[in-house]
């Protein structure tokens, strides 16, 4: 579904200087798969989503989505972002079908459409509400519905649980599954949680920081549907000490 | 209110302070009513520049803002002129433009808006881009041109903001319109002050200004409520634009 091909994305910096943010990125994600992509702050994971939501172009490589190379933005992408950035002057349901309506993409079923999916997000009374009158989880909640109603084949997330406290966090993080479930499209799922990267994807790529580039990428191997007993398994710990090794490994290497 | 008027009556006769230097409310208000056609004539005119002005400050303030908004360029070229024609002393300007336009309504209504204008364009230029880059990739994910992007993202999350800069101006407009009532008019409160005080008639200028707080009040008020029955999300927009983060 996406192929990520040898990517190397410089920016220029506040001092005109170029700083490399990614080098020589490789990454094939197929139709459907969970990918989680982890790594300590400045490893240009969120660089890597925009690239493959065609937001900001590579300066070398290509980005290949369904077997087209992204130049510009496409129908075949959503995104959520690590804010829940609602239309503030828009009520729950016009922030859900929003880009489609940008997009000219409304048929007479969009509004229902809409509505259902509120309702399995667990927002069914709420359709006519303010953003500002809802709670952060449901904000988020509201945003991610927003991505989903667009029916994409990838979902691109960029740490969409990160402003939510740790309780919220983890019935979101069910909550998403099981609408993934349900729908199976690819998801990049940026995170700097490594239980959180664990429970929910099949491959979890671990990046490098400064220039971003792939350490590893760790296969999950546990069965789904994912629960929070699955913590306990020693399957989750190989992996989650896996990449702490390589997150807090390199750290330590590069300190002595 | 009503506390300060009291007091403001009883000490007036209490301290027996002469009317030309302070009138008691029931004597401005007596004076008020013994011409009040006349004082209606002057109110009159004074909101006609006023609305005049003000309507003017917005027709040109929110296009020049998003001039502004849109190119760092226009903006390095326009703001100076903003700048400039902020800090010369509309006083000093009016006479100025009053030679040049005839002592008629245009240069009064001139002079209100360069008064109003600046907190308007400021407040429209700093909501249009005040709005969160992540709204904007929103918009450009959805494959949005520049224009769908000013006004179906832009735009709609300037409105709080161009309403602080609309009350702003809403106030500032009487401001103007005194101001060039002063100078150069045969009618309007500020000539009515004028007039008043060179025969030392204190409790009529006293009404003038008494009917100028009103208005400017009264103006204020209009486009608040107008906020909250066009735009009700936008009264409460500058709480709610920081939720979770």
């Amino acid at each position: 579904m996406i192929r990520i091909e040898r990517v190397h994305k410089t920016f220029r910096g506040r001092d005109g200087s170029p700083v490399e943010a990614l080098c020589d990125v490789s990454l094939e994600v197929a139709s459907g798969e969970f990918v989680a992509i982890v790594g300590a702050s400045g490893c240009g994971k969120s660089t890597l989503l925009r690239l493959v939501a065609g937001l900001v172009p590579p300066t070398e490589g290509r980005v290949v989505l369904a077997g087209r190379e992204v130049t510009a933005p496409r129908a075949e992408t959503a995104m959520v972002f690590q804010a829940p950035t609602l239309l503030p002057w828009a009520d729950v349901l016009r922030n859900v079908t929003f880009p489609l309506r940008l997009m000219h993409r409304t048929t007479p079923d969009t509004e229902d459409q809409a509505r259902a999916l509120l309702a399995t997000a667990g927002l069914a009374g709420f359709e006519g509400r303010l953003p500002r009158e809802l709670s952060g989880g449901m904000q988020q909640r509201v945003a991610i519905c927003r991505a989903l109603l667009q029916e994409p084949q990838v979902l691109l997330m960029d740490e969409p649980f990160g402003a939510l406290d740790a309780l919220t966090r983890e019935e979101m993080s069910l909550e998403l599954l099981r609408l993934w479930a349900a729908r199976r499209m690819a998801v990049l799922f940026v995170t700097h949680s490594i239980p959180e990267a664990v429970l929910l994807a099949d491959r979890v790529v671990v990046m490098s920081p400064r220039p971003g580039r792939v350490v590893d990428v760790i296969e999950v191997d546990l069965p789904r549907p994912r629960s929070f007993e699955q913590e306990g398994s020693d399957e989750f710990h190989r992996c989650t000490s896996r990449i702490r090794a390589h997150i807090f490994g390199e750290r330590n290497a590069r300190a002595a | 209110m009503i506390g300060l008027f009291a007091i403001w009556e009883a000490s007036v006769h209490l301290f027996g302070i002469r009317e030309f230097i302070l009138p008691a409310p029931s004597a401005i208000w007596s004076a008020t009513i013994a011409i009040w056609p006349t004082v209606l004539d002057h109110t009159l005119a004074t909101l006609t520049t006023v609305l005049l002005g003000f309507g003017a400050s917005v027709l040109i303030s929110l296009p020049l803002a998003m001039l502004i908004a849109a190119s760092p360029a226009i903006s390095a070229a326009i703001y100076p002129l903003l700048v400039v024609t902020q800090s010369i002393p509309k006083v000093a300007l009016a006479p100025i433009l009053i030679v040049a336009l005839g002592a008629n309504e245009v240069p009064r209504i001139i002079v209100t808006f360069l008064v109003a204008f600046f907190p308007l364009v400021v407040g429209t230029v700093a909501g249009l881009l005040a709005t969160p880059p992540e709204l904007i990739e929103l918009g450009r994910a959805c494959r949005a041109g520049k224009l769908q992007e000013l006004v179906r993202i832009r735009l709609p999350f300037a409105v709080p903001f161009v309403f602080g800069g609309l009350k702003v101006a809403a106030a500032l407009s009487v401001v103007g319109a005194v101001v060039a009532e002063f100078v150069g008019a045969d009618a309007g409160l500020g000539y009515l002050i004028q007039t008043s005080m060179a025969f030392f008639r204190t409790p009529l200028a006293f009404s003038a200004v008494v009917i100028l707080a009103i208005m400017g009040i009264l103006l204020f008020q209009t486009v608040a409520m107008l906020e909250r029955v066009l735009f009700p999300w936008s009264s409460g927009a500058e709480h709610a634009a920081t939720p979770a983060a």
